[in-house]
């Protein structure tokens, strides 16, 4: 993989340490991964797994003390490790936005929702009053927002969830970046609307022509709207490949796990979920080898004591971190 | 993929109409607004206002009951309870004001930032209000305002409200904190606004209803303060009356001229009771994270 600068985001050896009062806590310990324009990435794992810790060190956001990050992360050629605030500030809304998990709260609940994507136009691109609010109108149209000139004096309590997490897109919008990181944007609606917002995404990312990198730890929602997936474990990468490849010929036994737990048509009414035993490691107390390796039926000494690193697989650009990987089998997986 | 624009049809038929308008502030409201504002205009006008001398002592004329002529009777030394009361809502008045600004305009910026900022900033900032709370408020006003002779009445007000300084750092950066670390704060972060805005334009009107809430208690509490340090003649000098010494000095003579101590108690307790109503009423009104379907 090559790292130059031409790509939308390089993002190379990147690591977050926490420094709590039990230790050290590697959240993410040393990610690499790069996107090109126009790219829909996923990013998946269970809870814990570092997914929203990385995404939160991509933007550039951590809090002031106890937090080390090293590593590299090239946001369209700019360094995004160690730059200033003001720096950060510059980029952030419209080279990188963000939408957060939970719409309730994401939201400024005493101002109108106009106001709030009024608020960027103005001082951002520094619109006039009379343009930002128009300019508001469309985008709530954009994002599917019925009558959206009542709607732009409404406030966030007025809103439904749904409808809430489409002005948060709204607002992410509003200085059209080129990257959009979406942290489970789904997780806090319910599901008939998930697919709403995930679909709305779609559209806009292909309408925007921006890039999206969509975190989640919902299998379904990365499956038919990404184009490559990262798969994630005690915050290192452990699968990396195109969507097709990663579901059909996956060769880390976790990802195995995480395809088999989660619910699928073709299952007999009343089947059990199959579960990954145990539960995801102690980030305080890693061992040498793989972490996945103590809930691993495959896990052999070796496991225990060494940890795997990235390896090529045969499709380019997919990799696995496996010291048994499972057979390079051409069988599909049941959808 | 689906069509685009999508919406829910429910959504859509229950938020298409105009979002209703907000019901009216009600007679009481108003009411209390009114008596507030008469007592303010009272305070300035005293002077101009037809009414006597709130020094003068009538010595063929002492506690006596409410009449005409004295509409709410005289205290011991002859001098007429209304312009008294009317008079004595100057002190109480520039006292609850004035601390409170002190108060506010001091503990309020620094609550928000430290609670914003957090780090040493906050950690010694929040260290030294605790321990400067750990000093019971009426005993250090009492040890300054022995010292810091004469005492006059801006004097008072400085020593109250940076008495009430650690206070009101407490509440607001309690609250601040509580907003600070939503997921909206971030948001805007992230969408390019500078702390200044996020200060002013996010937080603030996300406290300002614990904000007004604590402001009309402290109001109350500054006004009860006044009064405790003038029982022990540590206010303004007698015979300048305020609604705080005037219940004070009532005390000896109870029980001959009652009178004397439920007049000033009612314009103080109306007062305050009309304040927290106006605030109560102003937080509702005003409130639009409530869900009203």
């Amino acid at each position: 993989m090559s790292f130059d600068n031409k790509k939308l985001l390089a993002v190379k050896d990147l690591a977050t340490t926490f420094h709590t009062a039990g230790g050290d806590l590697p959240a993410v310990g040393g990610v690499s991964f790069d996107m090109e324009s126009n790219q829909t990435i996923g990013i998946v794992g269970e809870s814990g797994s570092g997914k929203t810790v990385l995404s939160r060190t991509i933007m550039g956001l951590q809090q002031r003390t106890n937090v080390t990050v090293t590593g590299s992360v090239l946001l369209s050629g700019f360094e995004m490790v160690g730059a200033s605030e003001d720096e950060k500030r510059e980029r952030w809304g419209t080279e990188v936005a963000m939408i957060f998990q939970d719409p309730m709260t994401s939201l400024n609940p005493v101002m109108k929702v106009g106001k709030q994507i009024d608020e960027t136009l103005r001082v951002r691109l520094g619109m006039s009053k009379a343009d930002a609010k128009a300019r508001a109108i469309e985008l709530l149209e954009l994002v599917g927002i019925p009558s959206p000139q009542y709607r732009y004096d409404a406030y966030p309590g007025q809103l439904s969830g749904g409808m809430r997490q489409r002005v948060v897109i709204a607002i992410s919008l509003a200085c059209s970046p080129k990257l959009l990181l979406a942290d489970e944007p789904t997780t806090g609606l319910d599901v008939t609307i998930q697919a709403q917002i995930l679909n709305l995404l779609e559209e806009l990312k292909e309408r925007l022509e921006m890039s999206v990198i969509l975190v989640t730890h919902d299998l379904g929602v990365v499956a038919t709207r990404t184009s490559r997936i990262i798969v994630m474990y005690a915050g290192r990468i452990v699968e990396i490949g195109s969507t097709r490849e990663v579901f059909a010929h996956h060769r880390m036994p976790y990802t195995r796990a995480l395809l088999e737990s989660s619910p699928k048509v073709s299952n007999a009414s009343h089947t059990r979920l199959t579960t990954i035993p145990g539960r995801p490691p102690n980030l305080l107390k890693l061992t040498q080898g793989c972490s996945f390796a103590p809930r691993c039926s495959y896990a052999t000494e070796k496991c225990h004591v060494d940890r795997p690193e990235l390896e090529a697989a045969d499709e380019p650009g997919h990799m696995f971190a496996c010291w048994n990987p499972l057979p390079k089998t051409r069988r599909t997986v049941k959808k | 993929m689906s069509n685009f624009p999508q919406f829910n049809v429910l959504e859509e038929a229950i938020l298409v109409e105009k979002p209703e308008k907000k019901e009216p502030l009600g007679v009481l409201f108003w009411i209390c607004v009114g008596w507030i504002g008469l007592n303010i205009v009272g305070a300035i006008f005293a002077n101009v206002l037809p009414i006597e001398n709130p020094l003068f002592q009538n010595y063929s004329l002492v506690n006596a009951g409410p009449s005409l002529h004295h509409l709410f009777g005289t205290d011991d030394l002859g001098r007429d309870i209304f312009s008294r009361v009317v008079y004595g809502s100057r002190v109480s008045l520039s006292v609850g004001a004035g601390a409170m600004l002190i108060g506010f305009g001091v503990g309020a910026p620094l609550g928000m930032l430290a609670a914003f900022r957090r780090g040493r900033f906050d950690a010694i900032l929040t260290n030294v209000m605790y321990v400067l709370l750990a000093f019971p408020a009426i005993i250090a006003t009492i040890a300054i305002l022995s010292f810091w002779t004469p005492r006059t009445l801006f004097k008072i007000i400085v020593v109250i409200g940076i008495a009430s300084v650690p206070l009101v750092y407490r509440v607001i950066r309690t609250a601040t904190l509580s907003v600070a670390t939503k997921d909206f704060i971030v948001a805007a972060k992230v969408q390019g606004a500078t702390d200044r805005r996020i200060l002013l334009r996010e937080l603030m009107p996300n406290i300002a209803p614990i904000a007004i809430s604590f402001l009309l208690i402290g109001v109350a509490t500054v006004i009860a303060l006044e009064g405790a340090l003038a029982f022990l003649g540590l206010s303004v000098n007698p015979p300048t009356p305020s609604w705080g010494n005037m219940i004070n000095e009532s005390r000896t003579i109870l029980q001959m001229n009652p009178w004397l101590v439920i007049f000033p108690s009612a314009a103080l307790c109306l007062f305050l009771l009309c304040l927290n109503f106006i605030g109560d009423r102003l937080r509702h009104h005003f409130d639009v994270t409530e869900v009203k379907l």
